[in-house]
């Protein structure tokens, strides 16, 4: 596979939320707004980039056994750092965030890219899976995001887009909205697989 | 056993590199945490009490503020009132006068359900507790004169009973303060 492929599978080919269905609990649970959906993707993009990079690094220094507690201390680390940092330099949006910054922690897109990649690849695919992978990821919420903040609110990224007449479908904004949102959207990606 | 010795000394050498890491940036950090939380707070004390010019603490079972304006006279107090609401503590800071009327409310945290609870941060929401009084505090569902928020009658209800039970214990506390005295 070419270094480019390495870092563009992520946002189409191998979206990890739309075809690999990883790391769904925050999918559901941010997307309520276009920038929490910003917001928690770059926190775990940087949080895959740096764990994908130490991981990879130190991946012939870890004994097989004791190889999952630790990645899990690895990036429990980096979920910790953007935690404080988000916390003491963009407190609004950590905010918002809140709960789901130490649930970083337990996104199975971190530990599945850090088993299934960055402990079998070199530093610098590793780094560009990471990237992608967190792109992608990224990218599949803000399209989420989109989507349930326009229905719910006539808002994007807090600027009222239809006019003040428009009822807003309440219901994309709750919990039930997120899930239909993105069986919608798993089904559209499907649809064109098979084309 | 010297491969399970090498396990335990892999992972000490894991997790002591972490925790030195974190233990840095948490000295970076924690004082930005703790200026912004005081800013923040300081600046809704002002905005619940806008004539107040300095603010004193009095910490007690409930910690309040008594804010005195230029010359030194009492004006009101300020406390913070919170509750669990739907999903998350609502904490409202409330200013009163020295008669115990409301005079502005602000939510200053919550993570109430978007487009529902969380638009207990509207002003029109706040506005109404402005010249209430603790016997106001009711919400129109259960009798009262408090307007709730459309599809967030609990979090409407949290807010306006934080509110309640927080100025029977600083009424409770200040007198209790000026019999000291």
């Amino acid at each position: 596979m070419t270094v480019i492929k390495e870092f563009t599978k992520g946002f189409i080919k191998e979206n990890p939320v739309f075809v690999m269905a990883l790391g769904l609990c925050p999918t559901l649970a941010v997307t309520t707004s276009v920038i929490n959906a910003i917001g928690m993707g770059l926190a775990a993009t940087f949080v895959l980039v740096f764990s994908n990079t130490i991981i990879s690094m130190i991946k012939n220094f870890i004994p097989e056994k004791i190889r999952i507690p630790a990645f899990i201390v690895v990036i429990a680390s980096f979920v910790t750092i953007v935690d404080m940092v988000m916390h003491a330099y963009l407190p609004a949006i950590h905010k918002s965030l809140g709960l789901f910054i130490p649930l970083i922690v337990v996104n199975c897109i971190i530990l599945g890219r850090a088993e299934a990649f960055a402990s079998k690849n070199n530093v610098f695919r590793s780094i560009l899976d990471g990237f992608g992978m967190g792109l992608g990821f990224t990218l599949a919420l803000i399209i989420i995001g989109g989507i349930r903040e326009i229905l719910g609110t006539g808002q994007f990224l807090g600027f009222q887009i239809f006019p003040e007449t428009f009822q807003p479908m309440l219901v994309a904004i709750l919990a039930p909205g997120a899930f239909i949102v993105m069986g919608l959207l798993m089904g559209l990606m499907n649809l064109n697989k098979k084309r | 056993m010297k491969y399970y010795l090498k396990l335990g000394f892999v992972l000490l050498i894991i997790t002591s590199v972490a925790s030195g890491i974190l233990a840095y940036i948490n000295t970076k950090t924690q004082p930005i945490i703790d200026e912004n939380q005081r800013m923040e707070q300081e600046k809704a004390r002002r905005e619940v009490l806008p004539l107040a010019v300095t603010f004193k603490e009095v910490s007690g079972e409930l910690t309040y503020f008594i804010g005195h304006d230029k010359d030194e006279k009492v004006i009101g107090y300020t406390f913070i009132a919170s509750l669990f609401g739907y999903s998350s503590e609502v904490k409202t800071m409330v200013g009163v006068n020295t008669g115990f009327d409301i005079e502005n409310i602000k939510i200053i945290s919550q993570a109430e359900t978007p487009g529902l609870g969380a638009n207990c941060e509207k002003l029109d929401f706040q506005k109404q507790f402005s010249g209430k009084q603790r016997s106001d505090m009711i919400v129109d569902k259960d009798g009262g004169t408090i307007i709730s928020l459309t599809g967030a009658t609990i979090t409407s209800r949290t807010i306006t009973n934080s509110i309640k039970t927080a100025l029977h214990k600083i009424k409770l506390e200040t007198e209790a303060e000026g019999a000291v005295k």
